[in-house]
């Protein structure tokens, strides 16, 4: 006789204090979107929310079974939320934030974990905020802002007017190294639109599980590519910020050749090499620099040469060092016969704000990124081939026994052997959840999964995934 | 079938509207009063004869979480996801006291069998209060949220629920020595054994354990399908009642006990049972739940329902009167009801 209604959702923002979590919830509470939201936050969290609810929580951790933080939930969200459930009024969406060093873990897990809750509420996405100017510092001293992008289905790049454009493609090229999949939106004072960041719908298998798709890709030895049309002569490829060798260099250069840019490192700096590949390609259209892939991947293979601050690239095709060890470091680009040509760089060239003087890419494309300098990295796998049902299930069984811990999210789509519809899943620690979703119709057929997590070894994936397919 | 199933029933005696979700109901000693809690937050007070009055006292914002009635006394308990602990003068029909215990809100409240002394749990505080609310002694923070508290029925030990364990606090003057009870699973209830020889606990990880309190032997009982929050002893200890689902799972204490036995299951609910209540002094459990179905039995004397009686909603609560005779009843939607056990 009891009606079943529909599911509130949840959405869980996390975040270090600072970061902006407060005026985002500040945002989203005042404006006119005609929802009942409550909002349930952290006892010692930020001040200063207008609700028409607010509830203070404590982080009171269960730990369901054996003791492992895979099957630990939040027992004071239990209790909240079941209290929520018990008004007339009822709520329409749930905002639950948790401070900086709280682990969104557990929170996740409760909504896979509790039964009661599971029939209420829909955990809609896990949403982090990073503090622009703070997160390098942040993300380096401490583990919980790694592992708070690691189990975002959205990022909110925050404060992004405080820090220069350089600095927030290393971020989010940071970011990108630990979560492969969230989406990043860039906001100023936390004015990101509501619509990107209610109703995200990041665990509703029903909606089409969206993976990005660059991140699925191979993994190149570059992030970045362009295409350019250069007439012949010389071009100035610089680097953001002034030019500020100390004095010494010139002179020294002039009557010592004895001396280097090894100066440098006496001085506390140390050489920074950017590598990237130049070399002459077919058209300089979007074609031509897809055209191009292949061959810079092959260049990237070659050895380098290195150019110092002020030298030239000049034998092209070329693959270089260039060092960029300090602001505003030039070289010079030596075209002998106009045409296009193909410029791939290691990094973004954003991330330095290394230009070629005067010139725009007629075409530039990103590419996935591969430099994991976080112990937390996410790793894509996509194969067409089709699964064995009874052997993917043993494979993930495995994973998740003895990974689990490390693993913070994973989803997928799966080409299952003999079922016409897709297979969609999606995890939380061991927490897991799949069902079968609409079918392939014409499309190719093809799995796409994701691993966000701790210490991963894509050679141990792929061989698990290997060991899945269907003989 | 038994010929006794058709000498007891359920028949309906009044009825009343608290304007609140009943979350909880508690007799007043002498069965002339009953204390509401509401899970918006109202607390209320009935008087209860041929009909139901019902009077709001006050409330706890957010919801009330807790209530309890003072044995012997006059006064009763509240407490609240305000954080906040209240005590209630049903004579004078107003608030007493009211504070706040701790950081976090106060989960579980428990009166000691003489009604001296007051336990409330609150985030990872047990605190031990007068029946006036002054601080009688705080243990030391547990190392986990302690979600309920219950005084044994000779009220030397209180009992806690924690994760991973059963602290058993004995409670003698200046002196509070404690002995643990330990799986490895978030204890959600405590429930000692009227006859003191047993301590049993529901657990999240859908085990319900007990323990002998003599041998400290530990006995788990499984087949649960969700966390074990309904647990109850019969008033005889014959008798460790439970519900996860529709059916009530009740487990035989008698003779040799329920070890390698299989429990007795009553099945008469069509929907998840939310709340039972073994009757005060006698035989009769009652249950009900989201079926709008209020189901009585005599377990041990037969395993079919002895009435059958309809709500107007899903039952949320119901309490036994002290003397055993009538049972009141609450329900999602506010409706508070009295049935009394008559014999046909």
């Amino acid at each position: 006789m009891s009606v079943t209604p529909s599911r509130v959702p949840v959405t869980v923002l996390t975040g270090f204090l600072g970061s902006g979590k407060t005026t985002l919830l500040n945002r989203i509470l005042s404006e006119k979107h005609g929802k009942r939201i409550a909002v349930i936050e952290n006892e010692f969290g930020e001040v200063g929310v207008d609700s028409e609810l607010v509830i203070g929580a404590e982080e009171e951790l269960f730990e369901t079974n054996n003791g492992c933080i895979c099957c630990t939930v939040r027992g004071d969200l239990i209790r909240i939320l079941g209290q929520l459930m018990k008004r007339r009024d009822k709520f329409d969406y749930i905002l639950i934030e948790t401070t900086g060093m709280a682990d969104p873990g557990p929170v996740a897990q409760t909504f896979f974990l509790d039964d009661e809750l599971k029939n209420q509420f829909q955990l809609d996405a896990i949403v982090t905020m990073v503090d622009a100017r703070h997160f390098e510092q942040h993300v380096d001293e401490l583990n919980e802002p790694a592992e708070q992008v690691a189990f975002a289905d959205l990022v909110l790049l925050n404060k992004t007017d405080l820090v220069d454009a350089a600095a927030l493609e290393r971020i989010e090229s940071r970011i990108r190294g630990i979560n492969g999949t969230a989406k990043i939106l860039r906001t100023k004072n936390a004015d990101a639109p509501i619509d990107k960041v209610l109703n995200v719908g990041a665990f509703d298998l029903n909606r089409a599980l969206a993976v990005d798709e660059s991140f699925l890709e191979p993994e190149y030895p570059f992030e970045w590519g362009g295409v350019y049309e250069l007439a012949a002569g010389d071009y100035l490829l610089k680097t953001a910020g002034e030019h500020d060798h100390h004095a010494h260099e010139h002179g020294h250069e002039h009557h010592d050749h004895g001396h280097d840019h090894d100066h440098h490192d006496h001085e506390g700096h140390s050489h920074e090499d950017l590598d990237v590949v130049v070399f002459p390609v077919a058209a300089a259209t979007p074609t031509g620099l897809t055209g191009a892939i292949e061959a810079a991947v092959r260049a990237f293979a070659e050895p380098t040469t290195v150019v110092r601050c002020h030298g030239a690239l000049d034998a092209l095709p070329g693959h270089f060092a260039i060092d960029i060890s300090h602001p505003g470091a030039d070289f010079k680009l030596m075209i002998s016969k106009p045409g296009a040509y193909a410029f791939f760089c290691e990094h973004h060239p954003a991330e330095f704000g290394l230009q070629l003087a005067g010139q725009k890419p007629t075409a530039e494309k990103r590419f996935a990124s591969h430099h994991h300098e976080d112990d937390i990295s996410s790793i894509g796998i996509s194969d067409p081939r089709p699964l064995d049902p009874t052997k993917l299930n043993q494979w993930l069984d495995y994973l998740l026994k003895t990974r689990g811990q490390d693993i913070f999210r994973m989803k997928g789509v799966l080409n299952v052997k003999g079922e016409d519809r897709r297979q969609v899943f999606h995890g939380v620690h061991m927490m897991f959840d799949a069902q079968a979703e609409r079918p392939w119709g014409s499309s190719p057929r093809v799995n796409n999964l994701v691993f966000i997590g701790r210490g991963l070894d894509r050679a141990e994936l792929e061989a698990g995934f290997e060991s899945a397919v269907a003989k | 079938m038994a010929k006794q199933s058709l000498s007891y029933a359920l028949e309906a005696r009044a009825v009343a509207q608290l304007d609140d979700y009943v979350v909880d109901l508690a007799w007043s000693p002498d069965g002339k009063q009953l204390a509401l809690a509401g899970g918006e937050g109202r607390v209320a007070l009935a008087t209860v004869g041929e009909k139901i009055s019902i009077a709001t006292l006050g409330e706890h914002v957010l919801g009330t979480l807790a209530l309890a009635w003072q044995p012997h006394g006059k006064r009763f308990a509240t407490a609240g996801q305000d954080g906040a602990v209240a005590l209630w003068d049903a004579a004078e029909a107003r608030q007493h006291k009211r504070w706040k215990p701790g950081v976090g809100a106060t989960q579980s409240l428990a009166w000691s069998p003489v009604g001296d002394v007051l336990a409330t749990a609150a985030g990872k505080s047990v605190t031990l209060w007068s029946a006036e609310g002054d601080k009688i002694h705080s243990f030391a923070p547990a190392a986990s949220t302690a979600v309920a508290v219950a005084f044994d029925r000779p009220g030397t030990d209180l009992g806690v629920a924690l994760n991973g364990e059963l602290a058993v606090h004995r409670i003698e003057k200046s002196r509070f020595e404690t002995r643990r009870y330990k799986w490895p699973a978030a204890c959600l209830t405590v429930n000692f054994s009227g006859n003191g020889r047993f301590l049993a606990s529901g657990m999240a990880d859908g085990t319900l354990h007990f323990w002998n309190r003599s041998t400290g032997k530990d006995s788990q009982m499984r087949g649960y399908d969700g966390k074990v929050q309904l647990v109850a002893w019969s008033d005889n200890s014959k008798y460790l009642g439970s519900c996860t689902g529709n059916d009530m799972v009740l487990w035989d204490f008698s003779g040799k006990g329920p070890e390698g036995s299989r429990p007795l299951v009553l099945s008469g609910h069509t929907d998840r049972v939310d709340a039972f209540a073994w009757q005060t002094g006698g035989e009769h459990l009652l249950s009900g739940g989201r079926d709008w179905r209020l189901v009585l039995w005599r377990p041990g004397r037969a395993r079919e329902p002895i009435d059958v009686q309809m709500t107007d909603g899903d039952i949320s609560a119901m309490r036994w009167s002290p003397d055993g005779k009538r049972v009141a009843i609450g329900e999602k939607q506010g409706r508070v009801s009295l049935f009394e056990v008559v014999v046909r």
